[in-house]
């Protein structure tokens, strides 16, 4: 995937961040500085953030009413981040119309229980598309637009860890 | 003494939560009773049943003594537990309920009446033989000349504390260092204690240079045994509100613990004392300890004294009403195991002069882990409501000695998770770090010098590592949710449920 870039703001002072996400792997350079982090979502917000030299940091983020702007609590401290995302910005009005395939990516480990459309199949925005059950709930995952479906890249049965490409929607 | 199956529980919060975990332990049902905007707190949610007192404010809900009785009367309760604050002190309410046939969880009302006024309990505490602050003896009623107030301080000395006779809780209290300042401080002390407590007789107490707050929490039963417990300490104030209590206290000896027992034990039997109370002391610098008053309920920081002894003084309560005597080993009781510090978890912002911070609570994981233990009674999505006391939680850290208990309530500090509203925990975290807290070297008047000297930097400050991780997170989480949707497809799964798979199979066959 190409990187994306982000300008923050961090507690009143402006950052410029860019990711780019290969399977559950971000490299990410913020500041001039790059970051190699395995990074999964252990539920809604709330991210295991593992790093190339071991360091380990659980992360909640807590969004607030308005499109962006969020706390982040890491070991205890409080931090106020404002995202700005000029091409959210831009798509904000109508949802997303961004071009390229989208990707559907495991929310979470767990098992890939139903799969609900094969390669091809045209599907309506918010259609679910694949179930994975984790921690006994059955989790349904949906189209974020309507498009045609690529490539799907798991079976009924699979184990998936977070972050997993399980199919794409051109 | 009748029967005890089901108590409703007058109050809300995380007092009444602790309340119906009790009464759930005992096998006894729970009543819970609510204001408007108490309808979806925890309390209504986990006790057996909840009543609509209706309104909002103190006054038109929890105050509302006939309300709680009729309540008590139509769901058939047999006992009320009064909690802490609104009717937990007022001897009408226990009269109340006594009339309408159900128990008071708590001392008979002349007990609650003749400590609650507080120069009839000096007086009570002196005939038991136990020294109170020098002061005044009778109360200097409303009717009493300015004048003669005067004359009065002069004659005790300055610097002095001005308090309300029916007052507690810090409420129509002044300090008053000399002569000059004592006409405003009559004036603002009366004026308070009258709106607080409909009552604006007040008394003179010498002041003591730096004491510490020293109390003994004690259970009495209905066959007139009185047991205390090892001493609580609670000088860490701030405006004569207690903001962190431990148990025991470093400054007490076991000599001066035994004699702090046997006084707090010699008041409470001289008014007949049942269930559960504590006297309230004050340890000047030469070791000595003066009465200060007693609280006839259940205090905010009686898990600190849980912690250390092993005994479970709610179910103990409910024990004492029920009938059941006393069998506790008194030595056991004053012999504590470890040491346990209860953080009071406000919804205040430390960072702006502790100003009250109301309002709905968007995220919450409370700490846990060994020796800590968590009374809270709020969830998230939740809220804190503008009309009650703003204690959202109580952190209570148990440790085999002080520093253990120290280092475990600041690392459960750290792993509290609580987000929507401003807490008190980055002031805690920084309290934790301060040396002369760490080594025990307070005060009551401290917290108020230290907080003083401070030029209003944060109490908590979040350092470049920490921004990193945070900038870190928020990018990784705006690229997932651009990857998939405008919402976050890969962090948020679309609920279901198994009729909603089930449905999908049958579609798709």
């Amino acid at each position: 995937m190409r990187p994306s870039t982000f300008e923050l703001e961090v507690d009143g002072l402006v950052r410029k961040v860019q990711v780019a996400h290969e399977r559950g792997r971000f490299e990410i350079v913020l500041d001039g500085v790059a970051h190699s982090v395995d990074a999964v979502a252990i539920e809604p917000g709330r991210w295991s953030l593992l790093f190339a030299d071991g360091r380990s940091h659980e992360v909640v983020i807590v969004t607030n009413g308005h499109e962006g702007a969020a706390t982040v609590l890491v070991d205890g401290s409080t931090v106020p981040i404002d995202v700005r995302d000029p091409r959210r910005r831009r798509d904000a009005a109508g949802g997303h119309t961004g071009d390229g395939p989208v990707p559907i990516l495991a929310p979470m480990p767990g098992k890939v229980v139903r799969v609900l459309v094969a390669a091809g199949d045209a599907v309506s925005a918010r259609q679910s598309v694949i179930v994975v059950e984790a921690m006994k709930m059955e989790n349904e995952l949906r189209a974020p637009r309507a498009g045609i479906v690529g490539e799907v890249l798991v079976r009924e049965g699979a184990l998936v860890d977070a972050g997993t490409l399980l199919l794409t929607i051109g | 003494m009748p029967a005890i199956r089901k108590v409703l529980i007058a109050n809300r919060g995380e007092i009444a939560v602790r309340i119906v975990r009790a009464c759930r332990e005992r096998g006894l049902a729970s009543v819970a009773v609510y204001s408007d905007c108490d309808r979806t707190s925890t309390h209504v949610r986990m006790a057996d049943e909840a009543w609509r007192l209706g309104g909002n404010t103190p006054g038109e809900s929890y105050l509302r003594i006939d309300a709680v009785v009729e309540i008590a009367r139509r769901c058939g309760a047999d006992a009320v537990h009064p909690g802490y604050g609104f009717l937990a002190e007022n001897a009408a309410f226990a009269e109340a309920c006594g009339a309408a046939g159900l128990t008071f969880i708590g001392p008979a009302p002349a007990a609650i009446r003749a400590m609650g006024n507080k120069t009839a309990a000096r007086a009570v505490a002196t005939a038991a033989g136990v020294a109170v602050v020098p002061g005044t003896g009778a109360p200097l009623s409303a009717a009493c000349a300015d004048a003669d107030v005067v004359r009065t301080a002069r004659e005790l000395g300055y610097p002095l504390m001005l308090k309300a006779v029916a007052g507690g809780g810090g409420k129509g209290m002044r300090l008053v260092v000399d002569e000059s300042e004592l006409p405003d401080a009559l004036r603002g002390a009366r004026s308070e204690a009258q709106s607080s407590f409909g009552d604006a007789s007040v008394y003179l107490e010498r002041r003591l240079e730096r004491p510490r707050h020293i109390e003994v929490q004690l259970l009495g039963d209905a066959h007139g045994t009185v047991v205390p417990f090892v001493e609580r300490e609670c000088s860490i104030q701030r405006r004569h509100q207690k903001v962190v209590e431990e148990s025991p206290s470093v400054a007490v000896t076991p000599a001066q613990r035994r004699a702090l027992a046997d006084a707090a034990a010699r008041v409470a039997r001289r008014v007949g004392y049942t269930n559960a109370g504590t006297i309230e002391f004050l340890l000047d610098a030469d070791g000595q300890f003066y009465f200060l008053e007693m609280n006839t309920r259940l205090q905010v920081e009686h898990p600190v004294t849980e912690m250390v002894t092993g005994i479970d003084l709610v179910e103990w309560q409910l024990r004492i009403a029920q009938g059941e005597p006393l069998t506790l080993d008194p030595e056991a009781l004053i012999t504590p195991r470890g040491h346990a510090i209860e953080a009071r978890i406000y919804a205040e912002d430390p960072d702006h002069r502790f100003m009250p911070s109301p309002g709905r609570i968007t995220h919450l994981r409370a700490a846990s882990g060994p020796g800590v233990r968590d009374d809270g009674g709020l969830t998230a999505p939740g809220e804190v409501p503008i009309y009650y006391d703003p204690l959202v939680a109580k952190l209570i850290a148990w440790g085999g000695d002080r520093p253990q208990s120290i280092a475990r309530l600041a690392r459960a500090l750290r792993e509290y998770e609580i987000e929507g509203i401003k807490t008190t925990i980055p002031f805690f975290r920084w309290l934790l770090t301060n040396e002369d807290y760490v080594a025990a070297r307070v005060d009551t008047t401290w917290l108020d010098r230290v907080l003083a000297t401070r030029a209003g930097e944060p109490f908590w400050a979040s350092d470049e590592p920490v921004a990193d991780l945070a900038s870190i997170a928020a990018a990784i989480q705006a690229c997932t949710a651009r990857g998939t949707a405008s919402g976050s497809q890969a962090a948020v799964p679309a609920p279901t449920g198994g009729w909603v798979a089930a449905a999908r199979r049958e579609a798709l066959r």
